[in-house]
């Protein structure tokens, strides 16, 4: 019974990051952590912002805004790590603020419109879709993509990449 | 059959112990593969061994194993027993290591879930082959019969007694630790027959019947016997020794005799010899056995040091004797092997392993947060006594974290073993004689790191036996000794686990390489082949699909060894160096980063990052003036030490870390040296020297320059671990 329940209603972590609201399957978070220490790694990219100690278990942390191209903020006490696990890649996320858990069903899940598919832009490409809860929107997350996808593209066009941060 | 119970438990245990065995069996056997013939201890060893498999393999009912254990230990309890001079020492090698392969592999199978069901015909026919041809030179030692499974087996003396018989009770007690007391039993009757004219004993049945051994160590070994000889002979016979702890014979009468086990009565006799000492100890004795056995009245013998074993001469025609020789019954003994086996070793799951680890981890983190808690810095609090307990508790967590680390850590040493038995078979299968060498086998890598050196090190030792080492007539013509000799060394150097083959062969051939990889147009076209660096020439070998040997053989030249080894090396962060001139052999060098291996640690400051780097590269600390350092033009600076110039790296600057120190006179000097190379490391300041586990930096982090890892301090807080290889590279 509840299996039924399950496919169609999923529970997802939000967060806010800047003005909007994002959301993680819940499946895929360890656990949600105060801001730590961190340890800058030297010579990494600049969202990636060094390592923390988890219980013993050392674990990179990225964070969110910056991933997102997106300006720099100030971490307060307010500031949370979410760790989650993509595919035993253990991975915190730096996010400006933990909003809550909400379930959204299936037929409120829909893909996340775009003017132009084929120019998809960077902070585009790690949402897969759009749920909604109410009135309000939450982005939806593909995680897999957040860490990982466009790595290959960030050394291939390192160097304008580079570029690019500066003048968003 | 084996699935009809619920033997998982039991099978888990089975699988560990008698690999256990194996393993150590087969360093045995290698240990000894040169000698003449195996020692005494290695044949009892190799023979219990064989028992114990046997045995355990019987219960749960693995019967392909439990014949081959069983024939094997045929063998050797026939070369226990007999002595034979002709024994092929290589043939029997090979023979133990043909069954020690054989159990491996079924309990691989077990292992996995499935049946042991190979079958073992071919080695049983080839050991009962071995065997008869051992015995056929010998028949003198007929009497020592297969080990076979009867009906129990009796000794029949016939009764004739004359006039000059004397009739004796021989009440003998083992050594408690003494194991398998059924066969020492047993050889004791086995050399009092050559007296004997009639000769009973309890228990009766010492080699088919299991209990016979615990009834032997419970109430001792009681032989009841009628012989011609006096007593000073059958104490010659029956001596104290290290498995006998004591001795009493006493005389009866003959209807004493004919009452069997049950009759007593006879008055005691002391043997003058006897002192006070082992009077009183037999009276405790006898008091001790008054409920075991029917103890009779027994003569004390003192205690005389040297073998109890018997002569064993036979002459034909004395007496009737049907002896089977030990089968079943010395379970016995080797249940006490594992008992001890089991109180000192015992196989943890490596995730258990690990989530140990991280709970210390997470303990020492929360000391520090109690410790250096915001609460107890109000002024004026009185902490004398929390930080006498907190001490403590420090020291407590220090400790605890020691232990577990070293847990983890497991010598090369079986690995290297496994590599002893690797080049000995290859290189008996090509006819090669190779010596084999082992340095540094006890260098401790992390549990992970060996299952995964395990398989390239296998290719790279049979390429050495295969490839490298050339066949003794090549080796003569060469003027080298006819033996090849293959090194395996193992060492720690720069935060890296080295671990080389080195052979004294042929080496690699430039030409043959060169050509070969033109062949396979590996090569730039428009260079020239002399352009190449030897080592970049060597490199080429471990292109997939490359190998220089004309032949393909069974053992190597597929041209699949070297780039499987090579990505197995590559996949846990290491890298292979190949090394080699020509007519002298070659070196081939895994250089595997520690992992989770513990070294020692300098612990320095860089603005808010630490760093650690390995102490051993580290040549000194200095603190220099500003006068001896001297800029180039492009930037780049030196320090002039005792009359030598070290180029400087600020680390500070290397890594772009801010709030760094850059007054050179303020900070430290950290001279390392790498293969003869010195640079020098500026930082900020020193912290300390500490063991710190390395830990790799997440794969999800792309590979630093001359980062290795990163580690843990006491206080919680992350260091990243310098590689001081990878900074001097460039």
């Amino acid at each position: 019974m509840e299996e039924q329940k399950e496919v169609k209603k999923q529970k997802y972590v939000t967060f806010m990051s800047g003005k909007e609201c994002f959301g993680l399957k819940i499946e895929y978070v360890n656990e949600i952590i105060v801001l730590q220490e961190i340890t800058v790694i030297p010579e990494t990219e600049d969202y990636i912002k060094g390592l923390i100690n988890l219980r013993g278990k050392i674990i990179p942390v990225i964070d969110v805004r910056l991933r997102f191209r997106q300006e720099p903020f100030e971490y307060n006490d307010r500031t949370c790590i979410i760790v989650i696990n993509v595919n035993s890649t253990v991975v915190g996320l730096i996010v400006e603020k933990i909003a809550e858990v909400v379930e959204i069903s299936e037929e409120n899940l829909m893909p996340s419109p775009t003017i132009a598919k084929q120019v998809k832009s960077q902070q585009d490409r790690y949402v897969y879709a759009i749920g909604k809860v109410g009135d309000s929107v939450k982005l939806l997350l593909d995680p897999d993509k957040l860490l990982h996808d466009d790595m290959v593209i960030l050394e291939q066009v390192s160097g304008e990449s580079e570029a690019d941060d500066t003048e968003e | 059959m084996a699935e009809e119970f619920n033997l998982d438990g039991m099978l888990d245990m089975y699988l560990f112990e008698n690999r256990q065995l194996l393993e150590k069996l087969q360093d045995t056997v290698l240990e000894q593969r040169d000698a003449d013939c195996f020692d005494d201890d290695a044949i009892n060893e190799i023979f219990r061994t064989m028992h114990t498999i046997k045995g355990s393999s019987g219960i749960m009912m693995f019967d392909e194993i439990t014949t081959v254990s069983h024939k094997l230990e045929d063998i050797f309890f026939y070369i226990r027993e007999s002595h034979p001079d002709n024994i092929p020492h290589l043939k029997l090698v090979e023979h133990v290591l043909t069954v020690s392969d054989f159990i491996n592999a079924e309990m691989d199978k077990l292992a996995d879930g499935e049946q042991a069901d190979g079958s073992s015909k071919e080695i049983v026919a080839e050991l009962d082959r071995f065997l008869s041809s051992l015995k056929g030179k010998k028949d003198k030692d007929e009497v020592i019969k297969e080990n076979v499974h009867v009906e129990p087996q009796q000794f029949y003396i016939a009764p004739m007694a004359t006039s000059n018989s004397h009739f004796y009770r021989i009440y003998i007690m083992f050594a408690p630790e003494v194991e398998m007391v059924n066969v020492h039993a047993y050889k004791i009757v086995f050399g009092l027959k050559d007296i004997a004219e009639d000769l009973l004993h309890f228990p009766e049945d010492l080699i088919s019947d299991e209990h016979s051994g615990e009834e032997i160590q419970e109430n001792g070994f009681k032989i009841l016997l009628q012989t011609q000889s006096g007593e000073e002979e059958l104490h010659e016979l029956i001596k104290e020794g290290y498995d006998i702890q004591k001795v009493e014979i006493a005389e009866c009468t003959a209807s004493q005799f004919q009452m069997g086990f049950d009759s007593f009565g006879a008055e005691i006799r002391i043997d003058l010899e006897s002192n006070v000492e082992d009077i009183e100890k037999a009276a405790a004795q006898r008091e001790m056995q008054e409920n075991g056995i029917e103890s009779g009245d027994f003569v004390i013998v003192p205690a005389s040091e040297g073998k109890k074993e018997p002569e064993k001469k036979i002459e034909p025609g004395d007496f009737v004797i049907e002896s089977k020789g030990p089968g079943k019954s010395k379970k016995l003994a080797k249940d006490k092997v594992k008992k001890a086996e089991k109180t000192s070793f015992i196989s943890v799951d490596v995730r258990k392993m690990d989530q140990l680890m991280d709970l210390i981890g997470e303990l020492v983190i929360s000391e520090s947060v109690v410790l250096q808690n915001e609460d107890l810095k109000v002024p004026g609090l009185k902490l004398d006594n929390f930080h006498k307990a907190a001490g403590q508790m420090v020291k407590i967590a220090t400790d605890l974290q020691d232990v577990i680390m070293s847990m983890r850590m497991v010598p090369l040493t079986a690995t290297f073993q496994k590599m002893n038995r690797i080049v000995f078979d290859c290189s008996r299968k090509l006819g090669k004689d190779i010596e084999f060498e082992m340095i540094g086998d006890t260098t401790e890598v992390d549990k992970n790191i060996i299952e995964h050196i395990s398989d390239p090190l296998m290719h790279l030792v049979r390429n050495s036996v295969d490839h490298g080492i050339e066949t003794a007539e090549e080796r003569v013509a060469k003027g080298k000794t006819e033996k090849g000799r293959i090194t395996l060394s193992a060492k720690t150097e720069s935060g890296k686990v080295w671990i080389s083959v080195q052979d004294n062969g042929g080496g690699l051939d430039r030409e043959k390489i060169i050509a070969k990889a033109r062949k396979h147009e590996l090569l730039d076209p428009t260079r020239l082949d002399s352009s190449y660096p030897d080592k970049e020439v060597y490199q080429l070998i471990t292109l997939p699909g490359f190998s220089t040997n004309d032949k393909v053989t069974e053992l190597s030249g597929r041209g699949v060894g070297m780039d499987v080894v090579v990505s197995n090396i590559q996949a846990i962060g290491g890298v292979l160096d190949i090394d080699s001139t020509p007519g002298k052999g070659s070196i081939m060098t895994m250089k595997i980063p520690l992992t989770l291996a513990i070294i020692d640690g300098i612990v320095m400051q860089v603005g808010n990052n630490t760093f650690v780097i390995e102490t051993g590269v580290v040549k000194e600390f200095i603190n220099v003036k500003a006068e001896s350092v001297v800029t180039k033009p492009n930037g780049e600076e030196f320090v002039m030490i005792r009359g030598e110039g070290y180029p400087i790296i600020r680390l500070g600057d290397w890594y772009h870390v801010e709030n760094c120190e850059t007054d050179i006179t303020n900070g430290m000097i950290v001279m390392i040296e790498v293969d003869k190379e010195c640079v020098c490391l500026f930082v900020d300041h020193l912290i300390g020297k500490q063991e710190i586990v390395v830990k790799p930096i997440p794969d999800y982090i792309k590979k630093v320059k001359g980062l290795s890892g990163c580690t843990q301090l006491g206080d919680g807080r992350i260091a990243l671990i310098l590689d001081a290889a990878g900074l001097l590279e460039e």
